[in-house]
């Protein structure tokens, strides 16, 4: 029953893994520079690494926001962000995964009469906000930086592209990985609360209950990686961002600084150490930051003319996106409870129901193998499948 | 990885290995019409036998540029501009060679008061088209200077068009003794002659664009 639950968050998963790898690898594929096949694995590995190991930072925080602690609205909260998403991209409106899930927790609160954490919301708010002016900032600075060190090492157009490709995999590879870190919170941050799974220990490893969640979130981002990306790749790289391969490069990298300041526990921390206020750990909206670099490499170009329409889309999106979520979470959320009686959680004040233990711990446990050795095993096709592509054209022009 | 680097590498070298032929190809085209204009058609044959394997070479060495650059994507969203780039300079090489062809064939007669600004002619066309390839080279490594060194190429083809204008002036309005038809072939040969310094002119043009781009 949990898994059947579990849906709505691997629908999410699959949406930002169809739309969002575009934002880390877009150009990159769009330009032909890289491979789609080559750029898929690159991300697929990645978000599942990066959701794994630094996911729950910006979990925490939608936590703050909303502890949603019956599987029943979990699942809700995450099927009004879904169908708030599909929706608004249907009716061509500016949407981001990120603040549909955020309207749909605070939509959550309204209904089970939970406060919502002023505090926490003003914080993912201001994020909204900074994600995208870092970006462009990121973008400013590493643009001048890619630009004067080319200047300066005179080295062969050729050669400066090889170094770029090499770049545009590095920078895609942390992209992906930020990405799964900062976002993976969107896909199964609302499970968390409901679904509390023992530590699983694997031999070589061990995965906490959130992290086990976060891979099964992160194999569905993958999924949509694999199997939906590649049209919004060619889509991105071709037409609506159409970057030089220096840009695309500082794009990748702006983004991926971003969404990792957002989610790295241990940036955090030294920033605390430092006796500096902590960084707050936030899903931010991977798209957005991308505009947000895109502005900065074009005001680094000198262009005088910034489309005010396309920023002030984004900045409505900050209010529509979360209302329209809020109002379906809220709307779903009455629809599941009376007409199917399923609990959708309660007032923290309450005792709530609690979701089965160990032995659906033990289910997870295998299911995640399953899981591991299924992708480990389709990831390998892959690579030997374009090995085998590459081999025969070289074969083909060369003998 | 290690395909990309050698891949690269062996590209470079070959574009390289490319501008040298057009480079060495424009420096036989000025020594064929001096050895022309002073009769000496010995010398004339030879360096036409010379600019004939040249301009294959450079035929060749562009295919095979281009399409390692389609097999391999490398320059990918510069390569039509890439292409026609090297199309261009492959150009250059084509009409000297055919300019030489036509003194060939044709056996047109040259004066011998207009000898030196024949000569002369084919230096400053020449001339053009030479500066074009340090342009070229300069593009690959260090594009925000391609732009002064394209000044002159257009310095030189404009001195090849006030050389040419003179000369068929010259031709047209002093030389009485020549015919018609004689005027009209040495106006043709000139023509010809001047069509390099256009075709590095068409070049330069290109190559100015696309280091604008890169500089972007």
């Amino acid at each position: 029953m949990i898994f059947l639950f579990l849906t709505s968050g691997l629908f999410l998963g699959w949406t930002l893994g169809a739309n969002d790898a575009a934002n880390v690898f877009g150009s990159a594929v769009g330009s032909r520079m890289i491979s789609f096949t080559r750029a898929a694995v690159i991300a697929s590995v990645f978000v599942i690494l990066g959701a794994v190991i630094q996911g729950s930072g910006a979990s925490d925080t939608l936590g703050q926001l909303g502890s949603v602690n019956a599987v029943g609205g979990a699942f809700t909260v995450a099927l009004a962000a879904g169908l708030t998403v599909f929706f608004m991209t249907k009716a061509g409106l500016p949407v981001s995964t990120t603040q549909a899930i955020v309207g749909a927790i605070i939509g959550w609160n309204f209904f089970t009469a939970n406060a919502v954490d002023t505090g926490a919301l003003l914080q993912i708010v201001a994020t909204w906000i900074t994600g995208p002016v870092l970006g462009a900032i990121f973008a400013y600075a590493l643009y001048h930086l890619v630009k004067v060190t080319r200047r300066r090492i005179k080295v062969h157009l050729l050669k400066y592209e090889s170094y770029l490709r090499v770049g545009l995999m590095i920078a895609g590879a942390f992209g992906a990985y930020s990405l799964g870190a900062n976002n993976i919170a969107n896909v199964m941050g609302v499970f968390v609360p409901s679904i509390p799974l023992q530590e699983a220990n694997f031999g070589l490893f061990t995965l906490s209950g959130a992290q086990q969640l976060f891979f099964i979130g992160a194999i569905a981002i993958a999924a949509g990686i694999l199997t939906y990306s590649k049209k919004v790749m060619e889509t991105v790289g071709s037409s609506l961002l159409e970057l030089s391969s220096e840009a695309a490069f500082v794009v990748v990298m702006s983004q991926a600084l971003v969404l990792f300041i957002f989610s790295s526990t241990w940036l955090s921390a030294f920033m605390v150490r430092l006796g500096l206020p902590p960084i707050p750990l936030v899903p931010v909206s991977s798209t957005q930051v991308v505009v947000g670099a895109v502005v900065g490499i074009g005001l680094y170009k000198g262009v005088r003319n910034i489309n005010v329409k396309v920023l002030g889309s984004i900045a409505s999106g900050w209010i529509t996106t979360p209302v329209a979520a809020g109002l379906s979470a809220f709307l779903l959320l009455f629809i599941v409870r009376n007409l199917f009686g399923i609990d959708v959680g309660h007032s923290t004040g309450t005792p709530g129901h609690v979701s089965e233990g160990i032995d659906f711990s033990l289910l997870v446990k295998y299911v995640i193998i399953g899981l591991l050795i299924i992708t480990s095993i389709y990831l390998v096709y892959l690579i030997t499948k374009e090995n085998r592509r590459t081999e025969r054209m070289n074969k083909k022009y060369y003998d | 990885m290690s395909l990309f680097t050698r891949t690269t590498r062996e590209l470079t070298v070959r574009i390289d290995e490319f501008f040298d032929t057009i480079e060495i190809g424009i420096l036989i085209f000025k020594e064929g019409v001096k050895a022309y204009a002073k009769g000496d058609k010995n010398a004339f044959q030879n360096h036409l036998a010379k600019i004939d394997d040249m301009e294959g070479k450079a035929d060749k060495l562009q295919r095979s540029i281009e399409n390692d650059m389609i097999v391999h994507s490398i320059l990918p969203q510069q390569r039509s501009e890439m292409v026609k780039l090297l199309w261009q300079l492959d150009e250059i090489i084509d009409t000297a060679k055919k300019s030489l062809n036509e003194f060939y064939i044709e056996i047109p007669h040259v004066p011998s008061p207009l000898v030196d600004e024949f000569i002369s002619l084919a230096e400053v066309s020449g001339n053009a088209a030479e500066e074009l390839i340090p342009a070229a080279r300069t593009f690959f490594r260090e594009p925000h200077l391609v732009r002064e060194k394209l000044i002159k190429v257009y310095f030189f083809e404009r001195e090849t068009d006030k050389a040419a204008f003179q000369l068929k002036k010259k031709v047209f309005h002093e030389m009485n003794e020549l015919s018609l038809a004689e005027k009209a072939h040495i106006r043709y040969i000139i023509h010809h002659i001047e069509n390099i310094s256009d075709s590095a002119q068409a070049a330069a043009d290109l190559l100015a664009s696309m280091s604008i781009r890169q500089m972007l």
